[in-house]
């Protein structure tokens, strides 16, 4: 094939064979990079603080000292990973039903946010817990003592939503 | 074309030498394959005779998968993960593809902002190619660079949806979040700052002598091969084909800009060589930068949920919608039997296609150009795999 070819368009000179101007010119952007403010973080040591706006694990929302959720189920339905599983149970509070028992695995959890988005009681939301790492299967099954947070805590992502929903 | 090159190399004594044909893996776990894939090269001492791709390593049974979703909205988390380093582009395919199925008419907002978001995502997905091809060629510096640039496109998403790698962000019919108000003033002076950094990656790489010795005439796709083989994206344009499907078959809003389809011309040796490749991403991410910053300014006000339908359920009937990915084609078949799962979901993913062309392309090369030749190629298994 005429294309294949090789075009050699002038033969190198010595000093450019050596390519020391092409070095150099790399060796400018590297010195001139020493005197910029660093842009990485030392992780373990620094840790990353996310924003309102970050999706991390979820949790359930505990408010007066019991969960937020009714137990709908909405959000088991619509996880694509199947991730969730609620058993509903009968309450004497005037919301009638409660979660017996509420367990996401956190190793089929994508973080999708899609349980935030269709729960009608805010019940469920995204923290900004990023670190999840587990040792064996069984402590990726986050039950609800595991999964309820205070919602103090959570208070910032909560106004988030309202705010961009 | 090779067969001068595969000549046995003659002797002092003047008669030829015996060589021998050996078969050798490369990969999966090779670094220069750019994720698990093997390839098994059939070589001549240091001369590769053929190479066939061996794939399948990440296969996850996505369009299988779709078909047990509970509704078409579940199947995006689904898509992120195809293309991993280009959700938002995967995302956009869909949705387009669900949302002329439905024959929803979404927002002007909605347009302007997923328009912004694929074209960052470009960026992001372009400079992901250009630093691992440096390190592919020996050049380590830019891809530190490269990824330090990228994270400023990250942090912009994250800022409006909440995640960095699979967002999660266009629904059918519409966003998942609006864009904060900060996004606009950030996005546009990321926009200023990356026109600078793009001269000093040209400076540090493109036009890097060594790095011009080792693509200039490497792996050459001549025009028609790359129309044969049904290659896409910055594969096809690297060999001089004027074809891009934001213009050529037009979806979202990308007429109301004013850009330019960034071609290989052969600047440096032969046109299609692994260098063209290259200038294109080059070239492709300032004109990314050109739309990102019009749109930017155009961006109109509205409501990015209100085309939302509640109850998500085609007529039967089927349809295929394209776009334009980082990597080129990528379209979406989808066919609906009227219930709210989809019947059959296809991808036609752009990395399968494109990686087709390596035999021809590789053939008589040294194994060292095989590497430069994968890297400009700029596969991503998950999607070639899915
Ligand atoms: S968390 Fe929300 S959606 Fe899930 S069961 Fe409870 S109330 Fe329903
Ligand atoms: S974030 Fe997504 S995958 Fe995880 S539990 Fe919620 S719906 Fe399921």
């Amino acid at each position: 094939m005429e294309q294949s070819k090789v075009i050699r368009k002038k033969d190198l000179t010595l000093l450019e064979r050596m390519y020391i101007p092409e070095i150099l010119k790399g060796m400018r952007i590297t010195i001139g990079q020493m005197f910029k403010p660093k842009f990485t973080v030392q992780y373990p040591e620094d840790k990353f603080v996310p924003s309102a706006s970050f999706r991390g694990r979820p949790v359930l929302v505990e408010e007066n000292g019991i969960e937020r959720c009714v137990a709908c189920g909405l959000c088991s339905r619509v996880c694509p990973a199947l991730a969730i599983e609620v058993q509903a149970s009968e309450t004497v509070e005037n919301k009638e039903r409660y979660p017996e028992k509420f367990e996401i695995n956190m190793l089929r959890c994508i973080l999708c946010g899609f349980c935030e988005e269709v729960c009608p009681e805010e019940a469920i939301i995204m923290s900004n817990e990023y670190e999840l790492v587990f040792e064996n299967q069984k402590d990726a099954l986050f039950a609800k003592d595991k999964l309820l947070v205070p919602i103090e805590k959570v208070q910032a992502r909560l106004d988030f939503l309202r705010s961009h929903r | 074309m090779s067969e001068a090159i595969i000549a046995p190399p003659i002797s002092s004594t003047g008669r030829s030498l015996r060589t021998e044909e050996m078969i050798i893996n490369m990969g999966p776990q090779h670094p220069s394959t750019h994720g698990v894939l093997r390839l098994e090269l059939i070589v001549d001492g240091e001369i590769v005779v053929d190479v066939v791709p061996h794939i399948g390593y990440l296969h996850r049974c996505f369009e299988k998968h779709c078909e047990h979703m509970t509704n078409y909205q579940q199947v995006i988390p689904y898509v992120d993960r195809m293309d991993y380093v280009c959700s938002m582009n995967n995302e956009f395919a869909y949705v387009v593809a669900a949302e002329r199925l439905l024959k929803i008419q979404v927002p002007e907002r909605v347009e302007y902002i997923r328009v912004i978001m694929a074209e960052l995502q470009r960026i992001a997905s372009h400079l992901i190619a250009v630093g691992t091809y440096g390190i592919d060629i020996g050049a380590f510096t830019p891809f530190l660079y490269c990824f330090r640039d990228r994270e400023m496109i990250l942090d912009l998403f994250e800022m409006t949806c909440g995640a960095r790698l699979l967002y999660n962000y266009m629904w059918i019919g519409g966003l998942s979040h609006d864009i904060p108000v900060e996004f606009v003033p950030k996005a546009k002076e990321f926009c200023g700052y990356f026109r600078k950094q793009l001269r000093d990656f040209n400076d540090l790489l493109t036009y890097n002598e060594i790095f011009v010795k080792r693509t200039a005439n490497v792996g050459l796709l001549p025009a028609d091969v790359a129309v044969n083989f049904a290659c896409s994206g910055p594969m096809l344009r690297g060999s001089g084909v004027n074809w891009d499907l934001r213009r050529d078959d037009p979806y979202s809003v990308y007429h109301k800009f004013d850009w330019d389809i960034a071609v290989g011309k052969g600047e440096v040796g032969p046109v299609g060589s692994c260098w063209d490749r290259h200038i294109v991403r080059m070239a492709e991410m300032e004109q990314s930068i050109r739309i990102v910053e019009q749109a930017l300014e155009q961006i109109p006000e509205g409501d990015v949920q209100s085309a939302i339908p509640k109850r998500i359920r085609p007529n039967p009937g089927e349809v295929y919608a394209r776009t334009e990915s980082p990597r080129g084609e990528l379209g979406f078949y989808i066919v609906s039997d009227g219930t709210g799962t989809p019947y059959r979901i296809k991808a036609r993913s752009p990395g399968f296609v494109n990686l087709s062309v390596i035999n021809e392309i590789s053939r008589g090369s040294m194994i060292a150009d095989l590497v430069a030749i994968i890297g400009s190629i700029d596969i991503v298994l998950g999607e070639v795999d899915r």
